[in-house]
């Protein structure tokens, strides 16, 4: 999660100690102010949040329907007790927001009636780490209930419905079904902004990479800038070329080998390499070679895509580790592929020639690497390096009347996209909230049967919050909630509520993401649980200046 | 002709045998029916007794064909040449080609949409380019590769339920792979990587069970089935069908009858496939097949083209 907090500027903070009761009822306060001003961007019918310039009061403000955005620009509480809640409900808003695009409104809303349900328990006596222990296990019977509603999501026409339960805009909402439809949950997918008014997509067939061409003198189609080889062979180092005669030996056995189009992939190649092979390019007959510089902007990225190219390619890479340079190449280096075109700006290649059981079994284990990992950046390199696998990539362009309807619907478009890898990664659930009004049918037996007073309460604190992310939702839509959850239980079972239309329907047909739902409640409690065993405050003098944090 | 009611037409190689046959679904009145041959496209009009080579292209070698399921009001049909596939708009008298991109492909197999009338869908599989789709009647093509890992494609195949599911299968030398979108993107089947590759396809609906049902020929395996769209497989008939499963064909009979070609037979199943039984046994390498009612089509190593009665 990261810690923008760019400007903070601090008032003159006494050092002091605060005890109970005054800690519970000014977390909460925090807690609940926060959550207020989330609560209404909730539901298919969201309202906005007017949010004033940081760096220049004078400007418009800016108007806001993302619980995630809005929570990043809320920076400090006047109180100081306050704040402590609301930097806690702050990190839990911002970690749900930027690991999966969506759900942070809903984090929020539990976790604002979890912690008010539980500090009503502990004044009226309850144990504060039981309350936590047993809210946690109710937390896994929730979860459970989860899981055996989740469903696999597939189709254009399911996906765009999942899509619009998270962007409400329609026309993107159907480009994004159909784009998810074809890259599913790991392919490439650039959203960039567009001059035009409309959305459009593209779609680009092969792999490529933002690497160019050594030397602006290898671009054979001039019109085109780029220069494309059929049938390349190519070898793939991850070291520089300095020395021209190292390059001769590689030549040499393309020429043996009767290769015609040669793609050379090198960490870089000094000026005197360069002219070393534009002039095999002149004088060696049926011959041409090109070289680009490998990809990738640190040594971590440079050995995955140096790891990919060769499963692709099916070639062996020569290894600075290994101690190897051209010298050393031998015919088991070369690799292949139907097509390869590179510009100075980039390189693709289609129809790379590597073994197909080998490349699925890379995927595999790069799969196997996502879901394993936590932090987030390394998620994307490697959800990036399956994408470029795939064979594939689409390219989202996104129009409007204005830069910043533009600037908006792009970042619409990104966060959506994050939510959508989710859902078809890991299935959906009923949306609107009635996957968590489901859900609590797993608590209500243990509810009543509970022995242990913190264990029935803390069931039943949960039992109560799960029914309040549908209650702000039918609240936001200018319904009484009450009597919206009393026509759903009327109707029985797999109901739920169109907010959009005022009617009852097949709970299959308002659909979510599984695991931002799963992940918004688990952290909600576990955020909640921690935040009740807070008995004491302590604040420290703060220096009376504005501090930039950037 | 022979005693026996076999016709046999000898190509112009030794060689040379069909890769492919194609015959208009109103073949029981019109008697039309296609040959995809090395040395190019056959057509007859008598039901296979008599075959003329049609003027295709300058690359004599048609490695498939496929009409479209309106044949008798559309007239179109499609042939794969090296570097390109042909399409016709009156039965094979005249042709026109598409572009594709450098180098040549060489086409394998072609698909034609069972609701082509209205949405002029084809596809067209490749030996290491993947897979082409063209949504223009064959005016143009696209590679559509997205998440097929192995280009060798070599057979392809529509669900019966094509206008509601949009599912294909492709199959490749290293396994099936499954698209639910019209081609656009590819996913892998269970189907076991030991028993690839998957040499043909054929999608069956069970008229009697309701049920829909995939059968993949192999080569060292016989044949495999799956009732779930490829998520699990059985091998059907151990016993009696071992060898290469080189084509399969459906009897439009409700997916009851179906014929299997190995290397050296003819086999015929009136069970969905359970048990099989010698239709024919070829002297020869059979290259082709294509039951029509009365008669079988059978292209053979060495013989070239023959028809064949059938009892």
């Amino acid at each position: 999660m990261s810690e923008d907090r760019p400007f903070h500027t601090q008032k003159s903070y006494q050092p002091g100690l605060v005890f109970q009761p005054d800690v519970h009822r000014n977390i909460a306060a925090g807690i609940n102010k926060l959550v207020a001003a989330i609560r209404p961007t909730l539901g298919p019918t969201p309202r906005t949040v007017a949010v004033t310039r940081l760096d220049d009061l004078r400007k418009t403000p800016e108007v806001l329907d993302s619980g995630g955005v809005i929570a990043r620009k809320v920076i400090e509480m006047s109180q100081r007790d306050e704040d402590i809640g609301a930097m806690l409900a702050r990190a839990l808003i911002c970690t749900q927001y930027e690991r999966m695009g969506d759900g942070s409104a809903t984090a929020a809303v539990l976790l604002g009636a979890i912690y008010r349900g539980g500090v009503h328990y502990l004044a009226a006596g309850g144990n504060a780490m039981r309350l936590r222990h047993f809210l946690e296990r109710a937390l896994a019977a929730a979860l459970e209930g989860l899981d055996e509603l989740t469903a696999p999501v597939s189709g254009k026409d399911k996906l765009a419905r999942v899509a619009e339960a998270i962007c409400h805009d329609p026309p993107l909402a159907k480009l994004l079904g159909e784009i998810f439809d074809i890259i599913g949950a790991y392919g490439q997918l650039d959203v960039r902004k567009d001059h035009s008014r409309v959305l459009r997509r593209e779609y680009v067939e092969g792999m490529f990479w933002n690497s160019g061409l050594v030397s602006r003198d290898m671009i054979v189609n001039q019109k085109e800038l780029q220069t494309v080889y059929e049938e390349p062979t190519i070898v793939i180092a991850d070291f520089q070329i300095n020395d021209p005669r190292h390059i001769m030996p590689m030549l040499e056995l393309a020429v043996d080998h009767k290769v015609e189009k040669l793609l050379l992939i090198a960490g870089e190649l000094s000026g005197d390499a360069v002219a070393g092979l534009m002039m095999a390019n002149g004088k060696l007959k049926n011959f041409a070679v090109m070289a680009v510089r490998g990809p990738g902007m640190n040594p971590d990225d440079r050995q995955a895509a140096v790891e990919d190219l060769a499963v692709m390619t099916g070639g062996v890479p020569l290894l600075k580790v290994m101690g190897q340079n051209l010298k050393d190449i031998r015919r088991e280096h070369f690799g292949g592929a139907r097509r390869a075109w590179a510009s100075t700006q980039s390189f693709g290649i289609i129809g790379g020639k590597g073994d197909p059981r080998q490349l699925r079994r890379h995927v595999s284990n790069l799969q196997a690497q996502y879901a394993r990992e936590d932090d987030s950046e390394r998620l994307d390199r490697i959800r990036a390096r399956i994408g470029k696998l795939m064979g594939g990539s689409a390219t989202l362009w996104i129009g409007g009347l204005s830069e910043s309807e533009i600037e908006a619907r792009k970042a619409s478009a990104e966060a959506t996209a994050d939510a959508m890898r989710a859902a078809v990664r890991d299935g959906v659930l009923p949306g609107g909230g009635l996957s968590y009004l489901t859900a609590r049918e797993r608590l209500q037996p243990k509810m009543n049967g509970a022995t242990d007073p913190d264990e029935r309460a803390a069931n039943r604190i949960l039992y109560e919050a799960l029914a309040e992310p549908a209650r702000a939702i039918y609240e936001n839509a200018g319904y009484e909630p009450g009597e919206v959850l009393g026509r759903i239980a009327q109707a029985g079972d797999g109901h739920g509520f169109d907010v959009l239309h005022g009617r009852l329907l097949d709970y299959t047909s308002l659909l979510d993401g599984a695991s931002i739902q799963k992940m918004a409640l688990k952290n909600a409690v576990l955020t909640a649980g921690l935040a009740l065993t807070i008995d004491v405050l302590v604040h420290h003098r703060t220096p009376e200046i504005a501090r930039d944090f950037g | 002709m022979e005693s026996d009611g076999t016709y046999t037409l000898r190509l112009t190689s030794a060689d040379d045998a069909p890769f492919a046959f194609a015959a208009s679904p109103a073949f029981a009145r019109d008697g039309l029916c296609y040959a995809a041959c090395g040395s190019g496209l056959y057509r007859s009009a008598d039901g296979g007794a008599a075959w003329d080579l049609l003027p295709t292209s300058p690359e004599p070698v048609t490695t498939a064909v496929a009409l479209s399921p309106a044949f008798s009001d559309d007239r179109s049909l499609f042939a794969a040449v090296k570097g390109g596939v042909l399409r016709s708009a009156d039965g094979g008298d005249t042709w026109f080609t598409a572009g594709f991109p450098a180098p040549p492909p060489v086409f394998s197999s072609l698909a034609v949409s069972p609701d082509f009338e209205r949405d002029g869908f084809l596809l067209a599989g490749t030996l290491e380019d993947g897979v082409f789709s063209s949504s223009d009647r064959g005016r143009s093509w696209q590679p559509w590769n997205f998440g097929l890992f192995d280009l060798n494609v070599l057979c392809l195949a529509l669900s019966p339920a094509w206008m509601e599911d949009e599912t294909a299968f492709a199959g490749t030398e290293t396994g099936l792979y499954r698209s639910t979108n019209g081609g656009r993107a590819w996913r892998h089947t269970g189907f076991p990587a030991e028993l690839a590759p998957a040499l043909c396809i054929a999608c069956l609906v069970d008229e009697r069970s309701r049920s829909a049902r995939l059968l993949v020929g192999t080569e060292s395996n016989g044949l495999m089935a799956s009732c779930d769209q490829g998520e699990t497989w059985e091998r059907l008939a151990a016993d009696n069908l071992s060898e290469a499963v080189n084509q399969l064909h459906v009897d439009a009979n409700g997916g009851v009858t179906l014929y299997a070609m190995t290397s050296d037979a003819v086999m015929r199943s009136d069970d969905g496939g359970l048990s099989w039984s010698d239709l024919i046994r070829v002297e020869g390498v059979a290259t082709a097949m294509l039951p029509l009612g009365d008669i079988l089509l059978l292209g053979v190593q060495g013989k070239g083209l023959m028809r064949l009665p059938l009892e």
